[in-house]
């Protein structure tokens, strides 16, 4: 067991006393960031209809899709080429050409570092999901929040160190096992919070229906409960672990008091609320888990993921658009573009966009020729991401697909070298971020990983 | 310089992938040289260089023609875990047990602690052997117990007990991570996967020999084929996560559907050796395994034993004459519905212009169908449909087209004799044949296996047959099974390879996964992992002396526990000694019992009898606690469910456990992801976990049960606060305890005195 492992065992988790402190200095190099919003597109976003222009696709609309060799799609034989339905812009001083389905985005494009040569080691959305959250294709493997969780710990004692902010119409594929901290101890799991619900945290207070408590027998209960504890400690010294359980607590009951203010959205501004989108009804869910996550990233939560999408059902309700892109991703586009935007003008307009990496993401991406004629399927052979903020070089391009938006062709690179890039970011070694589990010290990026210098400021 | 070994001179000789690595006398053409040395050597990977003269004697060596010391190994001394078994003579002692720990306390000045007194070792054994609290009455009744032998006579009556088996059936699901749904995308759940789980409950209670225990859950179909039990027992199998939309939805010969069995297999390999060897033969899946003498050949010699199983829902029969008949008959349906696939697929692919005309026109059609357009559409694709089949059979084969009819008359009459017997059970078992579920059906001859290099299924290299681990020295690691041998023989050689007495792994492995159980840390502190990454065991020749004990006098656990929960290391009390502690703080040498936290089904299931709520009846479906939705994806709400419905009453064991949306109660309290293979759980302490402890509604209302209960016990506050300690606590409270209590009772009621009794480290710790 290492110092680390030990630390977050006994009396870890949520603060862990003065383990922050301990913990502070456990970077392995000086960090260029703090923290981390991670942007879940959940279904699998269109690289083609969003930030991967291809001048070939609207040349040859409509002809039969020939890139050489084999075509094998997940669910269909191979359509005729598709063009986006959206136009195409160039935008900032780097010219970046990106679609008029995210425009707002567009306005960010100096800050942003694309990668455009991502693949995937599944073509499956369950498998995909949880490799582009764990590294790993199999459940059971430990978030990057989690990873990150492990590595840092929290900057605020009051707040979980990894917050998870699902889609308001469900979970995506894998449901909680995406932010599973698998064999890490449970205090790295994500926190699920369901920002726009009465009861956003599972088990804050108790049931309402629940009438013999107040808030006086509350108060009291505290203070009982600490003496009791005491009283039996006391025959019982050298345990830690009885120790750590009275602080567990004493950062329960801080805990309460500091998560409904930091989900209460009430004193930002009309103008950040409608910065976010807050006032339109297809930006409105995002767009408040975004203005959340800005407020947890604030009080100093280490990662948080957002996501856009639940599961693959119909009708549909995440990216996942074989039937028709022009229908679907016009909703899950518009809903996100002007909150991502927003997030990171926001963080920028208060200083933290420096040492806060916002990281958006999806679990492959979809087909240049069509399904059907007005779907796309799913392309695990070039998928595009992307990464503002702390540390990163913004509007740049790395990697590209080929010619079609088919298959990774310059510098392709697969989640590891996204997540050791991030890892690096945050002062962390990849190949040294490791838990022993069943005889192998595992990592994020199990045996692989380089960080893509290109993205480096 | 893949594959390349340096363990032995053939090894170097033979070179790795790409050819020899050595050239006698030219250091600088052998690419072993080349990549240690220069500017930035190549090797060794990820670690620093080797020095100046370490490169040098190698140049030197190379030079000099290379040679190997006859005979020579290197790594040759075997692994502690890898050496055949004996029986050690243990020393001067009450009991071997006892002996072999104090001597080596003895050998680090550590002395004993007293033996605990009888309260908290009746509140230690209920938990360790029910995973329950005692009840007061059974407390009283034992302390003032005036037989000499009291102590036996209570471990006996709780090894009997079947609260024994459902405590002890929970440990093992966690070693093969037992889960009631799929996991992954589409998480659907096994409704018929429990059959397995009380398989394994009756097992422990029934103190199954553990030859038989290992047989039954890896070939019992094939080696006991008369056994419904045999059958439900190779549940093991299937019990780990399954990728519904990699097997059902992916057509055949994709790379993704490769993928798809090819990762399942490889759990059915990991679940295996870890479960039952607590060998990590599975790292060996990309290469050659790292740190243990295990080549992938011997992997995928593994992953062959499984190319003829599939997880699927199984029927079987009480009635041993329905199950017999059944059986027949089944057998019969595969063999006509083996032949009839290929000529089906053969009908299926048949093409021409108009068909591709006709299916473009249905796809057309089918895009622009939504519910306003249903009416119209409806019998419109109806009519395509069936102007495409009788198209599409004008275009078969007469000949295929014959027999598929000639084979379709051979099934009518076995399939009306299966239906003319009795509804059969279900078990989510191992399955060689089963009814396709969209592109999912059975392997009609085991799959082919191929070593895959690096692990991938694009890049297939030598074909495997079927075996085990060659690091088993003491035994044979090629079955010499083919084609023509039924499946179920090659599952079958597997357990007999494991069930061996001369595999020393599997009865060192099951030992001190016992030993862990009670003392919370195993001889062996990786109680998967027996290989050079794991832990060295601390007690080497009483784990050694456990083992043989164990597989000679028939393989029996009850035994076992009994030797040890017998001994004074475990009676002895768990109080601190500053002494002691001070030489081995972390208790390796057992100065003292550990004092363990009540794992999450403990803490549930211990609230429940607390409370008076807890319905012990056994068996059966699993209890859904939480809302469930079928949808594309399921939904699985713990929000929206009654915590005072009856499924809340039942045993933690008893609980229906989603993969992807694990109960956040027990989640909170370190109840393992049934995805992961949990060889010895996390134990945490959160905030998390104590919002969770003092607000789930479930916790909430058993404090207002339990209050209930104090109050037909007593009228005034503090009678109901004695009761309430010697519910939850089982001990009198001293006065200045009633006097805290019933002060805060008085202002604020029992129900809060109660919950905040739940919430107290005296009750989550066993001392």
């Amino acid at each position: 067991m290492t110092r680390r492992d030990f630390l977050w065992n006994c009396g870890g988790g949520l603060g862990g006393v003065a383990l922050a402190q301990m913990l502070s200095g456990a970077t392995h190099h000086p960090p260029k960031a703090k923290r981390v919003v991670q942007l879940f597109m959940s279904g699998a976003a269109s690289q083609c209809d969003t930030f991967d222009y291809k001048p070939l696709l609207i040349q040859k609309n409509g002809e039969k899709f020939d890139p050489g060799g084999k075509v094998e799609l997940f669910q269909s034989t191979p359509g005729v080429v598709m063009k986006s339905p959206w136009g195409w812009k160039r935008y900032g001083q780097c010219g970046k050409w990106m679609s008029d389905l995210v425009p707002h985005l567009g306005g960010c494009s100096d800050d942003i570092a694309f990668v455009h040569s991502m693949m995937s080691k599944s073509n499956v959305h369950g498998p995909a999901t949880f490799m582009q959250n764990s590294g790993f294709v199999l459940p059971g493997f430990p978030a990057m929040g989690s990873w990150v969780s492990y590595g840092l710990g929290s900057l605020n004692q009051n707040l979980p160190a990894f917050i998870v902010l699902p889609d308001k119409r469900g979970f995506a594929p894998n449901g909680p096992g995406n932010w599973s901290a698998g064999f890490l101890p449970a205090a790295h799991q994500g926190t699920l919070i369901r920002a726009s619900d009465p009861n956003p945290i599972f088990d804050l207070f108790p049931p309402k229906d629940a009438r013999f408590i107040n808030s006086r027998s509350e108060a009291e209960a505290w203070s009982l409960l600490r003496d009791m504890n005491r009283d039996h400690l006391q025959s019982r010294e050298g345990d830690s672990r009885l120790e750590a359980r009275i602080a567990s607590y004493e950062m329960a009951a801080r805990l309460q008091l500091s998560a409904p203010e930091v989900l209460n959205i009430d004193g930002e501004s009309e103008a950040t609320k409608k910065l976010y989108g807050l006032d339109q009804p297809v930006t409105e869910d995002f767009g408040r888990n975004c203005l959340v996550a800005r407020r947890l990233l604030e009080r100093g939560v280490r990662f948080v993921q957002v996501w856009s999408g639940a599961d693959n059902g119909f009708p549909r309700r995440n990216w996942d658009s074989h039937e028709n892109i022009a229908r679907d991703h016009l909703q899950m586009g518009t809903g996100m573009d002007k909150p991502a935007a927003a997030l990171i003008k926001d963080l920028k307009s208060r200083g933290m966009l420096n040492d806060t990496i916002v990281f958006w993401t999806t679990e492959f991406g979809r087909m240049p020729c069509s399904q059907g004629s007005k779907g796309r399927d799913h392309n695990p052979f070039a998928f595009t991401v992307w990464l503002a903020g702390g540390g990163i070089k913004g509007g740049v391009s790395c990697g590209s697909s080929d010619e079609w938006s088919y298959k990774a062709a310059e510098h392709p690179v697969y989640c590891y070298d996204v997540h050791a890039t991030v890892l690096h970011l945050l002062g962390l070694d990849h190949t040294r971020l490791t838990y022993r589990y069943n005889g192998i010290d595992r990592r994020l990026t199990d045996v692989h990983g380089n960080v893509i210098r290109d993205l480096l400021a | 310089m893949s594959g390349l070994s340096l363990a032995t001179s053939a090894d170097l000789l033979k070179g790795g992938a790409h050819g020899p690595v050595i050239v006698a006398g030219k250091p600088d053409d052998s690419p072993l040289y080349r990549m240690i040395s220069g500017d930035k050597p190549k090797m060794p990977a990820n670690a620093n260089p080797l020095t100046a003269s370490d490169t040098a004697s190698v140049a030197a060596w190379i030079r000099d023609g290379a040679k190997w010391p006859d005979g020579l190994q290197l790594g040759a001394e075997v692994w502690w875990s890898l050496r055949p078994l004996r029986k050690p003579q243990p020393p001067q002692g009450a009991s071997p047990i006892d002996a072999f720990i104090q001597a080596e306390r003895s050998k680090r000045e550590l002395r004993p602690s007293p033996p605990a007194d009888r309260a908290s070792l009746i509140r230690r054994l209920t938990f360790d052997l029910h995973g329950l609290p005692p009840a007061w009455e059974e407390i009283r009744a034992f302390v003032s117990d005036p037989a000499p032998d009291a102590y036996q006579l209570l471990v006996d009556r709780l090894l009997a007990s079947p609260r024994y088996g459902e405590r002890w059936a929970r440990h093992w699901l966690d070693v093969v991570h037992y889960g009631e749904s799929h996991g992954y995308d589409k998480d659907k759940p096994r409704r018929n996967a429990w059959h397995y789980r009380d398989y394994v409950i009756r097992s422990f209670n029934q103190d199954k020999p553990y030859t038989r225990f290992v047989e039954e859950q890896l070939a019992g179909d094939y080696l006991w084929p008369d056994s419904a039990e045999a059958l439900i027992a190779t549940g093991f199998i299937a019990a780990g996560p399954w990728d519904f939309v990699g097997h059902a939805e992916l057509r055949e010969n994709t790379i993704d559907k490769n993928i798809t069995r090819n990762l399942d297999r490889d759990d059915m390999v990991m679940t295996a050796m870890s479960s039952f060897t607590s060998i990590t033969a599975h790292c060996a899946r990309c290469h050659n395994h790292k740190f243990d003498p295990i080549p992938q050949e011997d992997y995928y010699k593994l992953q062959a034993v499984f190319a003829g199983v599939d997880r699927a829902d199984r029927p079987f029969d009480r009635d041993p004459k329905v199950f017999a008949e059944r059986r027949a008959l089944l057998a019969r349906r595969r063999d006509v519905m083996s032949q009839l696939r290929p000529l089906r697929e053969k009908a299926a692919a048949v093409s021409s212009t108009e068909l591709t005309a006709l299916d473009a026109m249905l796809r057309d059609i089918k895009d622009d169908f939504n519910e306003t357009r249903k009416r119209e559409l409806q019998p419109i694709i109806a009519k395509m449909n069936a102007e495409r089949k009788a198209l599409a059979d004008s275009l078969v084969d007469p000949v295929v087209q014959g027999e598929i009819n000639r084979l379709n008359a051979e099934l009518r009459p076995i399939d009306a004799a299966i239906a003319k017997l009795p509804k059969p059970e279900m078990v989510y078992s191992a399955a060689t044949f089963f009814d396709p579920q969209g592109t999912f059906t059975y392997a009609i001859l085991p799959r082919p296996i191929h070593v895959l290099q690096r692990g991938s299924v694009e890049n297939p290299g030598k074909a495997v047959s079927v075996g085990a681990l060659s690091l088993v020295s003491t035994l044979n690691s090629v079955f010499g099974i083919d084609d023509q041998q039924p499946e179920g023989a090659r599952r079958a050689a597997l357990a007999r390879w494991i069930t061996s007495p001369d595999n020393m792994l599997t009865w060192r492995s099951i030992v001190n996964r016992v030993w862990q159980s009670h003392f919370g840390t195993g001889l062996v502190d990786s109680a998967n992992d027996f290989g050079r990454m794991g832990a060295l065991p601390s007690h080497p020749e009483l784990l050694d002396w456990l083992a043989v004990d164990f597989r000679d006098s028939g393989g029996s656990l009850k035994r076992l526990h009994k030797q040890i929960v017998m001994s004074a290391v475990y009676r002895q009390s768990s109080a601190n000694n500053a002494a002691n502690a001070a030489i081995d703080g972390d208790n390796r040498y057992l100065w003292r019992m550990n004092r363990t936290r009540l794992d999450a089904e403990s803490v549930r299931d211990a609230t429940l009898v607390v409370s008076g709520r807890i319905d012990l009846t056994m068996g059966g479906p699993a209890v859904e606690q939480f809302y469930f939705k079928d949808d594309h994806s399921p939904v699985y709400d713990y929000t929206r469910f009654d915590v005072d419905s009856a499924a809340a009453r039942r045993r933690s064991i008893y609980r229906f456990l989603v993969r992807s949306a694990p109960d956040p109660f027990m989640d909170r309290l370190d109840c393992p992801d049934s995805s992961l293979i949990t060889g010895k759980r996390n134990t945490t302490i959160t905030a998390i976990q104590a919002l969770a402890l003092l607000n789930n509604p479930f916790m909430v209302r058993q404090a207002e049960h339990l209050s209930a209960r104090l109050r037909e016990r007593a009228t005034n506050i503090h009678g109901q606060v004695q009761w309430l300690y010697r519910y939850a606590l089982g001990r009198d409270p001293k006065p200045a305890e009633v006097a805290r209590l019933a002060a805060y009772a008085n202002a604020n009621g029992i129900e809060n005195a109660a919950r905040a009794m739940l919430n107290s480290n005296e009750f989550l710790f066993v001392d």
